[in-house]
């Protein structure tokens, strides 16, 4: 009987960012997420989160939890800001100014996919909103990648199965191509099959390019391979590339120059067709950071700000300069358990401020902990969808704090230590 | 420093909405609660500007600095941020964090806010948003700080308004128009090679001319322009269409600006960065300069304005919802390029650049620049911009002041330049003029204000938004230009003896004019056809009553 309903809520279980989920509460809990995946189910889940706020492993009033942060955060010599994952952008701003302040190292789960950031930076990008890939796509090629596995309403919800402006009947108006590179398996649901060799891998898109550029190239099995892909892409109108842009699942790290050889084909295949490559991205606003990040300090992660501005250390970010030492106190704002293996693990070896969602519950136990609700479940704001397309949040249920009120209490707590 | 009363005192003041263009006269200048008054009492607090010259604050009619494009294009340039770093402003606000950035052709949004007014600029205008954007775009502009900024909204390739004008619904289209100014919380509808970029998004062609068929036989690039001026004039918007015209870029291209401009003839209308569309020759094949037949069509016909979005030598990237023409620069150049194909509404390219003295065809874009602004007849409206950061960043703003108003220092960097494609031009065969300093105050801010329809922004009449700047006067204008000497913004001294020493938080500026509901009822339906955002998420402002 006292079933609320919240439409038109912002899933970010993964990057695809569905904003069609229609949330039913009861009482203090969530007890449906239409329109949801399995995978948004289980990141809405009933929605309970813990609302501790701890220090030296004690509760604490908010304003003591705040005041112990910001005491060990101005003494600190080398700090660390990290954008965790499930905060919102208006979080995100907040907690980069902390860092511009405090002249932090400021990171963020991006960190994992350096090599692709760079290759997007030396090259550029050709690329679509998801929607356009919905209007326009008539050949989709999953290179490596089953999008039901980590993002699964990606085919139902705009490359594969919707109609679209120019593929009128859908999935019938459009051919998919699964590419299969080693273990990572492309869409089960694929007209065709290709394999390739991961060690054959970059060769492989290296040799389309050639022959999308009207270049001959040999006639080996690679060869054979790459020139028939290639001319499937060539007589297609607009051909959606999809790859996934995150840490492979299978343990097999990506070959460094893999993003770099899908830009120069998807580049190349604009002007005798049309292409866009679409980087798969995980959920909790992980773009959202990018974006901030960029627009506030020039550059999308990894920056210092020792200086006294922002300096771009792609090769020296947070797990580097955790695993050297280098760091002696890190406020981490987000979610603690999506930061990635290698950065948890050493966030246990320096003292450490959370505030996030389930803070109070990290494993590598900071010393001061503030439970916030989670950005789209109990916080609003906005968020980035995979494509860097902001989206609305509309929270079902109110949280323990609000992440992004917790940072700017600290960051004034800070501004007022300055004098 | 008190934000309600301040007497600047003793300079001498150039305000050409009041003072009818004369030569500046010595006056002082009363500001109360952030406005301009007529007197204040004596022991007000007072500014000395005796032989300074004052200004309004300049304002921006078209500079790219906000939104999910420029960000694109910050991304891709971490080896200009990283070559101009910008540490926090020593702010004397105890409460504000001043913020630290990087500069280059796109600076950070801090560093954009803190870069215009301490060039004297407090009204910028962010000049391509997608509504599909928008929220992005606002959300930027939140963390840019002291100008008054809006946002223009990106329409003519839109299909839900392509369909309106293929079904002849004049009336919907307009009401739809209204709707999305609303939802993007725009300011003015801003119209991007008409047609041109749903063709490169359906099939990797451009448009060539106004009538060329987009998709349905009954689109034209000539009926999304007269549909969309005659919205934005029905609507009584306070700007009136913002147009990008088709063909940027290419030889010849002047007649498709020309035949624009009359196809619109007695229409208000703005075209907008007119350098990059007054190339005589024929594509592939010769350029030359048609900076005179085009700027004397705009002399002749009072219902058009333009910006001049002049070239200025050094870096600069290349960024606009014009994809098909970014395709074409990288192709042809080779260098970095992001294209991004926004579902439903429109595209983005983005091509770093750098225009080069020695370069044939950056020259006579240059010169086709200054031969707009020296044969203009009418400064109110031919007004000052570079494209930021498209012709140049707003940094070189001064320099270009300096082209204008020193024809000695303008001829020895004619000198300089790759004379290939400039002789015979208008500006080789000499051209005498030299802006004054009214002159100036009208195509940096009286003009363009009046133009955007920003009644108290531009002068210093009573009732005037304080936006105003105060320069030590210097025969060398360049330098004159890039640091004044006090600057104030709302009220609010930002710029105290050429520090910035305050930041406020700037204001928003959007429109919400009327339509008639039941648009709404088909754009739901529109929405759950082929949309990929709810209908109910997609404004990013609030659409009021």
């Amino acid at each position: 009987m006292t079933k609320r309903v919240v439409e038109h809520a912002t899933c970010l279980g993964c990057g695809c960012a569905c904003d069609d989920i229609t949330v039913v509460v009861d009482g203090d809990r969530i007890v449906e997420a239409r329109n949801s995946c399995a995978l948004g189910r289980a990141w809405f889940a009933d929605g309970s989160v813990p609302r501790e706020t701890r220090a030296g492993g004690k509760p604490v009033a908010p304003d003591v939890a705040l005041g112990d942060a910001a005491k060990l955060l101005a003494r600190a010599e080398r700090p660390l800001v990290y954008l965790a994952p499930d905060i919102s952008c208006e979080t995100q701003r907040a907690a980069v100014a902390i860092a511009d302040r405090l002249g932090a190292l400021l990171d963020s789960p991006t960190g994992e996919i350096a090599a692709g950031i760079l290759a997007s930076q030396r090259r550029g990008r050709a690329g679509a909103t998801l929607g356009e890939i919905r209007q326009r796509a008539d050949l989709v090629v999953f290179w490596g990648v089953d999008p039901a596995d980590r993002y699964p309403r990606y085919a139902s919800r705009y490359a594969v199965d919707p109609a679209g402006l120019q593929a009128p009947d859908g999935r019938k108006s459009r051919r998919v191509v699964a590419v299969d590179v080693g273990p990572s398996r492309g869409a089960a649901d694929a007209d065709e099959r290709v394999a390739i060799a991961p060690e054959h891998e970059v060769d492989a898109l290296a040799l389309m390019r050639a022959v999308v550029l009207g270049r001959a190239i040999g006639e080996d099995a690679v060869a054979r391979v790459a020139t028939g892909l290639a001319t499937r892409m060539l007589h297609a109108r607009y051909v959606a590339l999809v790859h996934d842009a995150e840490p492979s699942p299978h343990g097999s790290p990506l070959h460094a120059d893999r993003t770099e050889a899908l830009i120069a084909l998807a580049q190349a295949l604009n002007g005798p067709a049309r292409c866009a490559l679409s980087s798969l991205r995980a959920g909790g606003n992980r773009s959202g950071a990018d974006a901030v990040a960029t627009w506030q300090t020039g550059f999308p992660f990894a920056v210092d700000f020792a200086g006294g501005y922002p300096r771009y250390r792609p090769h020296a970010g947070a797990a580097v300069l955790l695993a050297r030492r280098e760091i002696d106190v890190a406020l981490l704002v987000g979610s603690p358990a999506g930061v990635p293996q290698a950065v948890a693990a050493a966030l246990g070896q320096v003292t450490t401020i959370a505030i996030g969602p389930r803070a109070s519950a990290a494993p590598f136990r900071p010393t001061v902990a503030i439970d916030t609700g989670v950005a789209g479940i109990h916080e609003g704001g906005t968020a980035f969808r995979m494509d860097d397309l902001a989206l609305p949040l509309r929270p079902a249920l109110s949280g323990p704090a609000v992440a992004a009120d917790v940072v700017r209490a600290l960051a004034a707590c800070l501004m007022k230590g300055r004098s | 420093m008190s934000k309600t009363r301040l007497r600047i005192a003793g300079g001498v003041v150039y305000d050409p909405a009041n003072d009818g263009g004369a030569d500046g006269g010595i006056r002082d200048v009363c500001i109360e609660d952030g406005r301009i008054v007529a007197e204040l009492p004596r022991d007000a607090p007072k500014l000395d500007a005796r032989g300074m010259v004052v200004m309004a604050g300049g304002v921006d009619i078209h500079s790219h600095i906000a939104g999910s494009s420029v960000n694109q294009g910050r991304r891709l340039l971490p080896e200009e941020h990283a070559a101009d770093p910008a540490p926090a402003p020593p702010l004397a606000d105890p409460d504000a964090i001043p913020r630290s950035g990087t500069g280059g052709t796109i600076p950070t949004t801090f560093t954009t806010g803190y870069r215009y007014a301490a060039l004297g600029y407090t009204t910028a205008m962010e000049a391509a948003v997608a509504p599909l954007a928008a929220r992005q775009a606002h959300a930027e502009l939140d963390d840019t700080p002291i100008i008054d900024a809006g946002l223009f909204t990106l329409l003519g390739n839109d299909d839900y308004l392509l369909r309106q004008i293929a079904a002849g619904e004049a009336a919907r289209a307009r009401d739809y128009a209204a709707w999305v100014l609303s939802a993007a919380g725009g300011y003015a509808i801003k119209i991007v090679n008409p047609g041109g970029v749903e063709r490169w998004k359906a099939g990797g062609r451009n448009v060539t001319g106004l009538d060329d068929a987009v998709g349905s036989g009954a689109v034209t690039p000539r009926r999304i322009l007269e549909t969309l001026a005659d919205a934005a004039n029905a609507l009584e918007l306070p700007h009136p269409v913002h147009i990008h015209c088709n063909n940027l870029g290419q030889a010849g291209n002047a007649t498709t600006t020309l035949e624009t401009m009359r196809a619109l003839a007695g229409r208000r209308a703005h075209f907008t960065h007119l350098q990059f569309h007054s190339y005589g020759g024929e594509r592939g094949k010769s350029w030359k300069s048609a900076a005179k037949e085009v700027i004397e069509h705009v002399n002749a016909h009072p219902e058009v304005s333009v910006d001049v979005g002049q070239v200025m030598f050094g870096p600069a990237t290349t960024l606009t919802a014009d994809a098909p023409v970014e395709y074409l620069l990288h192709a042809s150049s080779g260098r970095r390029w992001v294209n991004v194909d926004v579902e439903l509404e429109t595209g983005c390219g983005i091509v770093p650049y750098s225009y080069k003295e020695q370069a044939a065809v950056a020259s006579l874009q240059w010169a086709v620049g200054l031969e707009l602004f020296l044969l203009a007849k009418d400064p109110w409206r031919v007004v000052l911009s570079t494209d930021h950061p498209n012709g140049g960043s707003f940094l070189s703003y001064p320099e270009l002041i300096r082209l204008l108003m020193d024809r000695s220092h303008r001829d020895e960097c004619l000198k300089r330049v790759n004379q290939k494609l400039v002789a015979g031009s208008a500006l080789a065969d000499g051209l005498a003029r030299e802006y004054t300093l009214s002159e100036i105050a009208t195509v940096t801010r009286a003009a363009p204000a009046r133009l955007l329809g920003l009644k108290h922004k531009g002068h210093l009449g009573v009732g005037a938004d304080a936006d105003v700047t105060v320069y030590a006067n210097d025969a060398d204008r360049a330098k004159m230009f890039s640091t004044p000497r006090h600057v104030i913004k709302g009220g609010v001294l930002v710029v105290e003896e050429g520090q910035l020493r305050r930041a406020p938080t700037g204001r928003r500026l959007r429109v919400q004019p009327g339509y008639d509901r039941a648009v709404t009822r088909d754009l739901k339906r529109w929405f759950d056809g082929y949309a990929c955002v709810s209908f109910e998420n997609y404004p990013a402002a609030e659409l009021g009553e």
